[in-house]
């Protein structure tokens, strides 16, 4: 990739270890990585492989077993709960497979839900919500429920609430997997236009047609790193 | 400016809480009914008890707490009324003995008691009659000579009839004009009203309230109002000497009445402090049972809210995840479902607040025949809205603690997992 760009994750000898008792689950194994600023990564591989595993490390939803994880500067490995809670509210920007939108909010109150975990007033957290549905084209949808819209207007809900804090990485896991093909490639679209304006994103999928889309492969295999290019 | 942003975000997560509250309402109500049950009777039960205890207080300064009474019941709710209805009347002889014996006894009246209906034009009423000595006019209590006088020695040697009425011979014979000089008829026989009470409203001395009261002496009351009725000793003394004059009392009744050593006394040696500690044990007793029952239902209505906030985490598992995902941290998703069973638990109590509300207005609204007008005495207390309030939120928040600290320690990936 160009070299000219910045690091902004850098994830060394990470393991993800779960012992069952009797058998011990490597989620993931040794893995080393580096995300750059706009990159646009597709993660695949076949099921089980840790691909959520990886996703949700990097989303720092979850801890690494052994290994260091760095976030810009910050050592997030090192991190207890609040400053983790922080780190996923200022800088990372979720969307599910299965959209995960509250269902009796309607789409503006959805999208101001991760705002409301920061320090925004009230009228700048309605601006930046209306500006979020905006980008992603649903101005007009603003006071429906998530059951008044479709599978692939909610999520582009999610996604305008994955963009409503300025993330400094968007993340989603199968975000197409729950849509069909059509509303699936309108929110491809999407992603590769945040991607032109400038955001980082990483996509997980099985969908050889998505990975298309994007600018980096990483394909995992058991808990490994198979191929990055 | 930190703190402030705190303070907006802590505000923030309570509403979160609140607007569940809202959108699970039959099932908020169904919980709470069990925390009005309990707000209700707690405080009907307090505010019956202080009703009671002010209504007591009163009536007792009409006995006073520096006067010996001596009669053939003892003041007590111990209702074995078989023991004493055979003892001989009380004699006012003995009050020879008393004033010739006593040390602690510094004056003396007889009391004769009786019922009769009074009459004035068209007009009828049944009042309470008191037989006394002049020397009454010193030992009334709890009341006073408001209009007019007291009868003299001379009235009383000459047994007139005069009468001191009370609050509400002015009101029920006279429209509320001044009864002074007018004559109203007692057991059909013509009396002349020369003092007049202050009005006490309603008490609740045995035998009624002071204001149905009319006192006459007793030389008259004699001659006139022999049928049936009992009589009492009233002896004056001074609160601190209460105690010792009892017993002195006691022995000096025993020996005006020849009681053998050994026997048991035939006649009871009453004050109104010994009386106040028999109705304090009545009415600990029903505050206990009160405050038991209220125990029990703030208990119930506490798990009742456990219960449904645990429903609540449990189907909101996923809500939780997707919040933790977002940001929030522990301390938030706490605050948010805290606040939720606090609401719970204030929704409760403000209806039974309400409740009491009601029922207390109804009570006072309801005038007691009998009385004269007069209304039960339950009176509604401000300091009860504020103890509900703070009950409410100490039950909201010991009951919604486990289930708060459950969802707050969740693991988001697990919950945003959860089916
Ligand atoms: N909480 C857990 N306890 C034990 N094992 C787990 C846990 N979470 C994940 N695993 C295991 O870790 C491995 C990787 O899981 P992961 O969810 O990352 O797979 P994936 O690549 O996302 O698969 P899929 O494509 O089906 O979503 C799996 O073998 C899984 O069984
Ligand atoms: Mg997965």
């Amino acid at each position: 990739m160009a070299k000219s760009k910045k690091e902004i994750i850098s994830i060394q000898s990470v393991s993800k270890i779960y012992n069952l008792g009797e058998t011990v689950v490597k989620a993931l194994d040794n893995v080393s990585l580096s995300i750059y600023d706009n990159d646009y990564i597709s993660i695949m591989g076949p099921s089980g492989s840790g691909k959520s595993t990886l996703m949700n490390i990097i989303g720092c939803l979850d801890v690494p077993t052994k290994g260091k994880y760095k976030f810009k500067d910050e050592l997030i490995s090192e991190m207890d709960d609040n400053q983790l809670a922080n780190i996923r509210n200022e800088k990372i920007g979720f969307v599910f497979q299965t959209f995960n939108l509250l269902p009796k909010l309607n789409a503006m109150q959805n999208v101001e839900v991760p705002l409301i975990y920061s320090s925004l007033g009230r009228k700048e957290r309605i601006e930046r919500a209306e500006e979020a549905l905006h980008i992603v084209g649903l101005q007009d949808r603003m006071t429906h429920k998530p059951n008044e819209l479709s599978g692939g207007q909610r999520q582009r809900v999610a996604i305008a609430r994955a963009l409503v804090n300025k993330p400094s990485i968007i993340l989603a896991d199968e975000p197409t997997g729950n849509l069909d093909s059509k509303s699936g490639n309108e929110i491809l679209k999407f992603f590769a236009k945040l991607h032109k304006d400038g955001n980082t994103i990483i996509v997980v999928t099985h969908e050889e047609s998505v990975a298309k889309l994007s600018k980096r492969r990483i394909d995992i295999f058991d808990g490994k790193i198979a191929r990055d290019e | 400016m930190e703190k402030l942003l705190e303070m907006n975000n802590f505000f923030k997560n309570i509403i979160i809480g609140l607007f569940s509250v809202r959108s699970n309402l039959t099932r908020v109500i169904l919980t709470a009914s069990g925390l009005t049950i309990g707000i209700f009777t707690v405080s009907i039960v307090s505010a019956a008890v202080s009703s009671i205890d002010k209504e007591f207080a009163k009536s007792m300064d009409y006995y006073g707490n520096d006067k010996v009474y001596v009669g053939t019941w003892p003041w007590s709710f111990d209702f074995d009324w078989w023991k004493y209805r055979n003892r001989p009347k009380i004699e006012e002889s003995s009050l020879e003995y008393i004033t010739q014996y006593s040390e602690y006894i510094t004056d003396v009246s007889i009391k004769k008691n009786t019922w009769t209906r009074a009459t004035y034009g068209n007009k009828a009423s049944w009042l309470q009659l008191n037989g006394v000595y002049p020397s009454y006019q010193d030992m009334l209590s709890g009341t006073k000579i408001e209009n007019g006088r007291f009868f003299s020695q001379n009235e009383w040697d000459l047994q007139r009839r005069v009468i001191i009425v009370g609050g509400t011979v002015r009101d029920g014979f006279f429209q509320g004009k001044d009864p002074i000089g007018k004559k109203i008829r007692l057991n059909n026989v013509t009396f002349e009203i020369i003092g007049e009470l202050k009005k006490q409203g309603i008490g609740m001395v045995p035998g009624g309230t002071l204001d149905n009261l009319v006192i006459m002496p007793s030389t008259t009351f004699e001659r006139i109002l022999t049928r049936w009725g009992f009589d009492e000793l009233v002896l004056q003394t001074n609160p601190e000497d209460i105690p010792l004059a009892k017993e002195e009392v006691e022995m000096i009744m025993r020996v005006a009445r020849k009681i053998p050593p050994g026997d048991d006394d035939n006649f009871a040696v009453n004050s109104a402090d010994a009386y106040m500690k028999q109705f304090n044990t009545m009415k600990n007793a029903i505050a206990g049972m009160g405050f038991l029952v209220t125990g029990i239902s703030l208990v119930v209505s506490a798990i009742g809210i456990m219960n449904v906030m645990f429903v609540s985490v449990r189907e909101r598992t996923r809500e939780i995840g997707l919040r933790k995902a977002m940001g929030a941290t522990n301390f938030n998703i706490l605050t948010q479902f805290l606040s939720e069973a606090v609401a719970i638990a204030i929704i409760g109590g403000s209806v039974g607040i309400a409740l009491i509300r009601l029922t207390v207005f109804g009570l006072a609204s309801f005038p007691i025949p009998n009385f004269n007008g007069a209304t039960l005495p339950i009176s509604f207390d401000l300091l009860l809205v504020f103890y509900t309030f703070t009950i409410c939120v100490f039950i909201g928040v010991l009951a919604g603690l486990i289930p708060a600290r459950t969802a707050a320690n969740l693991n988001p990936i697990d919950a945003l997992r959860d089916e």
